[in-house]
């Protein structure tokens, strides 16, 4: 294959259409006779709905109709996983009055205008009968259970040297041991664009128009909810505006908008308000996590024991894999213990939020290993470095790409690590106590079977399609690209189409999985367009080609050459009258998976600076060095790292969601309360890649990119913050007041004793 | 939000004779029509007070005017208040972005309501929203809330950064009803809860704020304000200080100084005042005085850090503003 871009930074194919806003979201679908739908959620967190009075709101200006569970529209349960894949939900709205979390759906106004249904919405009045309902660990006691199985393995993963009887037993054994518990609240996606469904009839026929991470996936649940074939059913999605895993699933308000168009014979658009999507499109949950580390005195791994305990809701079951995607794997050690219990709480159904088990699990296990080092008296990098796995801890099997301890060498070098002064507290520039953090970065690699068409067209373009999506990551870009390079065309002569649940099957566009599932697919098609066009070249006698022997004629950058004729392929076609030439293939993963395990890694490095008086923490830098297999598009590949990076600032230093003991409410639904970091929040962030294709792993040589930046960056953050100030944030975010008053060795003023 | 009908008057007389307790007036919007889509607020007429003469950023005799009509970006970056009063200009360069800051006015800034959660959410019980029905916070998520001024009835915090400015420099309002006009001390015209949290200010029904006047005070131009917030920009304050410091060498000659962040109104501090005049500039003399702010501190559950951040935000800005950080 040609590599002619590659590799290089690319400007997206659809930058033009979103800073014009053209880019049709699916939120600004129009139809003709449209009408909107606005949801009626729980105001109590757990209980029976007693009635509610929709009579003010059924005669309030436009509204079309009032659906409650008294006047309800019929949902069936969804399927379970693995049927339903990544079915977010199941338990279907408005068929009873239970109420298992407060902002739980309880009725949908549909009026001719958004803001009639809206204001319609609050002229219903519900009466509740509450209970009290479980938001809390001391309440959760009660109901904590554990899972059949996390992240494919069994809820407690044991590997032990032989002869050691328990992990406990290893770290009685050990030398050193790091004894420390982690928490961490609710956190939400909350990406800019807002779910959205306009869901359209035609007969029995329906076409959504839903923002999604998967097509596919949200064409079957939604087909299962309304009872009906998924053949029936067409699901759009071109452009999603930021996603993180809250539209990897599919949501119960989705087919409910559906069944109220298929009631009314119209059109239906529902948009999720900002404060609906705390409680109806799933969260990061919280955690508590429990690490114990022993080593011998020169830091080399005896123990490693991680036990997490994760909240889920009482209808909905999702495990944040902390220790099964982490400690269990990334550091050699001869003897790993990792657990996971869960504890149902009265909220909304938790998901995959970008970096799922990953993101979390890294916070614990790499502050835990930063405490090991300081235990140990070895640099941090040093003590990594000394403990990096070889081989996949109980498989024993390699990786098939693995450069991790080049990360941290890198990652020293550019940022400067050298530099550090070990001592906490040393370095001091005016107000403000100076220190450096680091951490490793950790994401599985993940490929799935998927399908593309690829297209050769008579006027001397290709079209690339496949049932993909492109979260705002530059799938659409990076299709392109792969398109033109397996063509040996330029980006421009290529037309892509993803998006749409009728173009050839691809997954769920989560786990950093789509460049590397999807590729593979199009390299073949291309491959096998290019023996169709040849195939067609010679049949046809009013092509320059006809009667040549296959093996005389071959396709190069867009050309037909052979028989001492050359000739570009739109000519061909266009020449026997023909519009187009077209392949689809299916590419899935092969054997290597039991040879091999499947990683991108990477190492985060941060300079923070702590205010020595009022404790506010501010980056002053970073560095990231990613090892990601082949960089596709270095543009938009450096965009994504710095995503996951902010999204890291924010969970370390400022995100989480505050849930009400008392209530089950959350406190701060809104962008006003739940802080996001801002444009002043992030620094200079420098990124770097290793850059070895992966080619055991696909042939593109790419492994996924859009999670890893979160992973390792909290960390990072946290251990800076020690390096700084002699403090241990344990329990995130690290807002001020846990850093007060900073330690007494300090050159300041006692302030602590209150008056 | 509720049906209202959408009024411009062509003077200010009029504006103030067609307000009262069902209107409510608009000047940048950034506040009421958020509460109006809460359907917190459901004035049944909004008069728009945009069109209206409460122009102008003037330095004159007695000191500065800006009419209620500015928009706090113009006042943040007019010459007269970076050069005479940097405080001014740092509170607003602090508040909110710059999208609202372009758009927010004067007057509505210093009317702004507050950002406690509960009031926000007709969902839940407020008696600053609807006397009678409890208070949510007490007991409730209460980090952001305020711990001096505060009462059995609200602790909702005072949201404004200008305005705890505009208090330490003994600032005033006009207010025009009908052809009268007076004028008030700002730090007059803020109201704690007690019993009648829904009390905010001495505003009346249909009056208007035509103008802020802040007196001349030279040494104003050594003045800052500081804030203490969760993230970098767009962010209200856990604590704030806006301070003058008037020096002669090493010794304190006066202060002007109001917290934030910390107070049902914006919180003057003329105990501190008192404390710090005439001493010596010294960070043990700050640590003292600043002790004074808390008098009479009232902190639940998630605020109590804010006694002891809001005294070193004082220590902060003072050793900041002396020279000696």
């Amino acid at each position: 294959m040609s590599t002619q871009i590659i590799g290089k930074p690319q400007d997206r194919v659809d930058g033009r259409l979103k800073v014009t806003g053209r880019a049709m979201y699916s939120g600004d679908r129009q139809e003709e006779n449209l009408t909107y739908g606005y949801l009626l959620t729980s105001k109590v967190a757990k209980g029976l709905i007693q009635a509610m009075d929709t009579s003010v709101a059924e005669r309030s200006p436009g509204v079309a109709a009032v659906y409650t569970p008294f006047n309800p529209l019929k949902l069936y349960h969804g399927l379970e996983p693995p049927e339903g894949a990544t079915s977010g939900e199941t338990l279907p709205p408005l068929q009873d009055q239970k109420i298992l979390n407060y902002g739980q759906i309880i009725g949908l106004v549909v009026a001719e205008s958004y803001e009639q249904a809206r204001d319609a919405a609050a002229l219903v009045r519900t009466q509740y009968q509450a209970e009290e309902p479980v938001a809390s660990w001391e309440q959760g006691i009660e109901h904590t259970f554990t899972p059949e199985s996390v992240d494919r393995e069994k809820a407690t993963v044991k590997i032990l040297a032989e002869g050691v009887d328990s992990i406990d037993d290893a770290i009685r054994g050990s030398p050193l041991v790091v004894d420390v518990t982690y928490t961490e609240p609710i956190y939400h996606h909350n990406p800019m664009e807002p779910h959205a469904t306009t869901a359209v009839w035609h007969g029995d026929r329906l076409t959504i128009y839903d923002a999604t991470q998967g097509v596919i996936s949200h064409r079957l649940n939604v087909a299962s909810v309304l009872g009906i074939d998924e053949d029936m059913v067409r699901v759009l999605c071109p452009f999603v505006g930021g996603a993180f895993g809250c539209k990897g699933s599919m949501w119960m308000f989705s087919p409910l908008t559906a069944a109220a168009a298929r009631a009314l014979n119209r059109p239906v658009k529902t948009i999720l308000t900002r404060e609906q999507m705390f409680t109806l499109v799933g969260h990061r949950p919280a955690l508590i996590q429990h690490l114990t580390l022993g080593a011998n005195p020169d830091g080399t791994l005896q123990a490693v024991k991680h036990d997490v305990r994760s909240t889920v809701s009482f209808a909905k079951i999702f495990v944040e894999a902390a220790a099964h995607r982490t400690s269990r794997l990334l550091y050699k050690s001869p003897n790993i213990q990792v657990s996971h219990t869960l504890v149902r709480w009265n909220v909304g159904g938790p998901t995959f939020m970008r970096a799922p088990g990953c993101a979390p699990g890294m916070f614990s296990l790499e502050c835990a290993m930063d405490e090991l080092a300081v235990r140990c008296g070895i640099d941090p990098v040093e003590l990594r470095t000394k403990n990096d796995a070889e081989v996949y801890p109980g498989r024993n099997v390699p990786w098939s790409c693995k450069n991790l301890v080049e990360c941290y060498q890198l990652g020293a070098e550019k940022f400067g690590w050298s530099k550090r002064n070990s001592i906490p507290g040393a370095v001091q520039e005016g107000d403000w106590l100076v220190g450096m953090g680091m951490a490793s970065a950790l994401y599985p690699a993940h490929r799935n079977r998927a399908s593309a068409k690829v297209r050769f067209q008579a006027d001397g373009t290709a079209q690339v399609s496949s049932a993909t999506q492109d979260l705002g990551t530059g799938t659409w870009t990076v299709l392109a690209m792969v398109g033109a390079d397996s063509l040996g065309l330029p980006i421009a002569k290529i037309h892509t189409e993803l998006g749409d649940s009728a173009l050839p099957s691809a997954p769920t566009s989560g786990g950093s999985a789509s460049v590397a599932s999807v590729t593979p697919a199009i390299q073949k098609a291309a491959e096998s367009a290019k023996k169709k066009l040849i195939q067609l070249a010679i049949r046809d006698r009013k092509s320059p080609f006809f009667g040549a022997k296959i093996e005389d004629v071959s396709y190069r950058n867009g050309e037909l050459t052979g028989a001492g004729k050359s000739a570009d392929f739109g000519s061909v076609l266009s020449g026997i009258g023909r519009s187009a030439v077209e392949a689809v293939e299916m590419a899935a993963a092969g054997e290597e998976e039991e040879k091999y395990a499947f990683h991108s890694f990477g190492a985060q490095f941060c300079q923070v600076k702590v205010n020595r008086w009022t404790g506010e923490v501010r980056l002053q830098r970073m560095t990231s060095v990613m090892d990601i297999g082949t960089v596709v598009n270095l543009k938009t590949a450096r965009s994504q790292i710095m995503g996951g990076i902010v999204f890291g600032i924010g969970m370390a230093l400022m995100e989480g969601t505050i849930l009400e003991e008392k209530t089950g409410r959350y406190a701060n639904a809104n962008f006003a309360d739940y802080l996001i970091a801002t444009n002043a929040d992030v620094p200079y962030i420098d990124i770097h890649f290793i850059n070895k294709p992966d080619t055991i792993f696909n042939p593109l040589g790419a492994r996924g990119i859009g999670e890893i930046g979160i992973t390792g960056t909290p960390a990072a953050i946290a251990n800076a913050v020690y390096n700084a100030t002699g403090r241990r944030v344990r329990e995130f975010p690290i807002l001020p007041e846990k850093l007060l008053p900073i330690g007494a060795n300090q050159p300041m003023i006692s302030m602590s004793e209150r008056s | 939000m509720r049906p209202f009908t959408y009024e411009v008057p062509s003077s200010i007389q009029e504006a103030t004779s067609r307000g009262g307790a069902d209107a409510a007036f608009i000047a940048g919007g950034t506040t009421i029509v958020d509460l109006m889509k809460l359907e917190v607020m459901n004035p049944s007429r909004l008069v728009d007070v945009n069109p209206l003469p409460m122009l102008g950023i003037q330095m004159r005799e007695d000191g500065l005017r800006i009419g209620a009509l500015e928009k706090m970006s113009d006042v943040a970056e007019h010459p007269e208040v970076v050069a005479n009063y940097p405080v001014i200009s740092e509170a607003l360069l602090q508040s909110a972005s710059a999208q609202i800051r372009n758009m927010a006015s004067i007057g509505g800034n210093l009317l702004q309501r507050t950002r406690c959660g509960y009031f926000r959410d007709v969902f839940t019980p407020c008696n600053k929203r609807e006397p009678g029905t409890g208070c949510s916070a007490i007991d409730g998520e209460n980090r952001m809330h305020a711990i001096l001024g505060t009462s059995s009835s609200c602790i909702a915090t005072h949201p404004s950064d200008l305005a705890v400015a505009l208090v330490a420099l003994d600032a005033s309002i006009y207010i025009q009803n009908g052809a009268e006009e007076r004028v008030m001390n700002l730090d007059d015209f803020y109201l704690v809860p007690g019993e009648t949290p829904d009390h905010e200010n001495q505003l009346r029904p249909g009056e208007l704020i035509t103008a802020v006047r802040v007196p001349r005070l030279l040494w104003a131009r050594r003045s800052t304000y500081l804030k203490i917030r969760d993230r970098e920009s767009y962010e209200f304050a856990l604590t704030s200080a806006a301070l003058a410091l008037d020096l002669n060498g090493d010794t304190i000659r006066d202060v002007r100084i109001a917290v934030g962040g910390v107070g049902t109104k914006p919180w003057n501090l003329p105990e501190v005042r008192q404390a710090l005049a005439g001493k010596p500039l010294k960070p043990e003399t700050f640590a003292a005085a600043a002790k004074l702010a808390v008098n009479g501190a009232n902190p639940l559950r998630h605020n109590g850090f804010k006694v002891d951040l809001v005294q070193r935000t004082i220590v902060r800005a003072l050793m900041n503003l002396g020279g000696l950080a």
